[in-house]
């Protein structure tokens, strides 16, 4: 083969892959648009009260030997409830769990409670396109983690949020993947910000616009204005260093790497001081800081708004 | 020769310092601070049965001091300089008692004291409290050890220990009582100390 036929192969190839990209993106432009992809019906509050306050009594679950079937039930109708009062534990790393669950309480309370009725009966569950099929050891310590404040008696969230950290694995999770006691506290439950992105995408009926890293706070322009502007069009969670907001350790050098995950609720401004009212752990938080503080605790933001409404 | 001595010298220190156990220390640093800590704690509890709130300092020179507000609705987070008069507006917006919590916070600084905080943990489903103190003792600690703290809990009812001195779940589960990720040592059987990298 000559060189002038080599690259007129090469020539055609390059064409057709073009081809393809533009047809991909042709494709994924009338996804986007909401063409062909029908917004999910997705529930009410009032749907999943309905749901739970029939639900009388549950039979005990050979699936999860540790779960007393009354407490898991109290807990559920609790979260339909009350969404504020899902708990990720004192000292776990279940908090981008946490976030996603006040989501998917906002979202679609029904399901929420459907897939927890599920998971609980049947010991695996299906919810959209994802497989929930918790390993033996994930089923053997769901209702008995103890020490973590409220969460000690909220077996239904126990089980949850270690079903969720089984299933979805980021690199943080890399080198330990496998469930051991204990390992709510450590890297096992990690959720970086691609992975918190990538669930929510999965499980809720919201498309998520993620600025930001795991490393390198994102590129805003003024952060205060654009989470502001974000919060007109959606639900906005923020990726934090929660060592500066709260303090751990009284050190010199304090590492900038984000930790936690919060769902903001609001942000506004009076005399060049910020309130951030945000919700974590339970119940709604108002912080009072300054506009640099804001914009070095934050590392992401993911601006969630429901499928099939263009911004 | 003399640099020999030196040399050994300042070896025998360094291992020195570095085999003083923390835990010890932090042992009989309750004995030796039992005033001050138990004033602390008493007047922490006192104040927090009329509203809930936490105590904490947020920079190592103990300028800054942080109060959590706690309602049903809603917590409140602020920072404060130490005898900063907003401090006051805040407290009497909350019904917190300004003269008490002024107290409290010179008490928790003259002993280092960082954070002061009710804790929630429960024992066959039923929810008890603790009161929580983290110290930042100014004595050296051990050179490659991060942990810092002396961190002292206080119970209304008296602990369960196993024969280590560990406080334990119930009398006959022996399963470790971990708070906050720490196990606690005995001290009395309602006082625990443990020695922490971090102070909440």
């Amino acid at each position: 083969m000559n060189a002038s036929s080599t690259l007129k192969y090469r020539t055609v190839i390059q064409r057709i892959f073009l081809i393809f990209l533009l047809s991909c993106s042709f494709y994924s432009a009338l996804f986007a648009d909401g063409k062909i992809e029908q917004p999910l019906v997705t529930s009410t509050r009032e749907e999943a009260i309905q749901y739970v306050d029939n639900i009388k009594s549950l039979a005990p679950s050979v699936f999860w030997p540790k779960i007393k079937p009354d407490l898991f039930l109290q807990n559920l109708k609790l979260n339909v409830h009350d969404p504020l009062s899902i708990y990720p534990g004192r000292a776990t790393n279940f908090c981008g769990y946490g976030a996603l669950t006040y989501l998917m309480l906002q979202d679609d309370p029904l399901g929420y409670a459907k897939l927890l009725v599920q998971l609980y009966t049947d010991g695996k569950a299906q919810f959209g396109k994802v497989n929930f099929n918790p390993s033996d050891a994930i089923r053997a310590a769901a209702g008995g983690l103890r020490f973590k404040g409220v969460l000690d008696i909220h077996p239904a969230e126990q089980m949850w949020f270690l079903c969720l950290a089984d299933h979805f694995k980021g690199y943080l999770n890399f080198f330990n993947n496998r469930y051991d006691l204990g390992d709510e506290n450590t890297f096992w439950a990690s959720v970086n910000f691609a992975k918190f992105n990538r669930m929510v995408r999965k499980l809720l009926n919201y498309d998520v616009n993620a600025r930001g890293s795991d490393m390198i706070r994102p590129s805003v322009g003024n952060t205060y204005d654009y989470i502001t502007e974000k919060l007109k069009t959606g639900t906005v969670v923020l990726f934090e260093n929660n060592r500066i907001l709260h303090k751990k350790k009284l050190e010199k050098i304090k590492l900038a790497i984000p930790t936690h995950f919060i769902v903001l609720q609001s942000l506004s401004k009076k005399d060049d001081k910020i309130t951030m009212v945000y919700w974590d752990y339970g119940g709604r938080t108002s912080l009072e800081l300054d506009s640099d503080f804001l914009k070095r605790i934050i590392f992401g933001i993911s601006h969630c708004t429901k499928k099939g409404i263009n911004e | 020769m003399n640099n020999l001595i030196r040399h050994t010298s300042w070896v025998v220190l360094a291992i020195f310092l570095s085999s003083c156990s923390a835990k010890n220390i932090s042992s009989s640093y309750y004995f030796e601070h039992k005033d001050q800590v138990e004033k602390i704690e008493e007047s922490y509890k006192a104040i927090y049965k009329r509203s809930p709130f936490t105590l904490a300092f947020a920079d190592r020179q103990f300028r800054i001091v942080t109060l959590d507000i706690l309602t049903d609705s809603m917590s409140y987070i602020y920072e404060f300089e130490v005898d900063e008069p907003r401090l006051n507006d805040t407290l009497l917006k909350y019904h917190l008692p300004v003269t008490g919590v002024n107290t409290l916070i010179h008490d928790m600084l003259a002993i280092r004291c960082t954070w002061v905080n009710n804790f929630d943990y429960y024992v066959d489903e039923k929810k008890r409290s603790t009161i929580f103190l983290s110290i930042k003792p100014t004595v050296s600690h051990p050179f490659l050890s991060d942990k810092r703290y002396y961190i002292l809990t206080f119970f209304n009812q008296p602990q369960y220990f196993d024969e280590q001195g560990r406080l334990v779940d119930k009398r006959k589960a022996k399963r470790i009582r971990k708070i906050n990720g720490e196990i606690f040592h005995r001290i009395t059987d309602k006082v625990c100390y443990t020695v922490s990298s971090q102070f909440r």
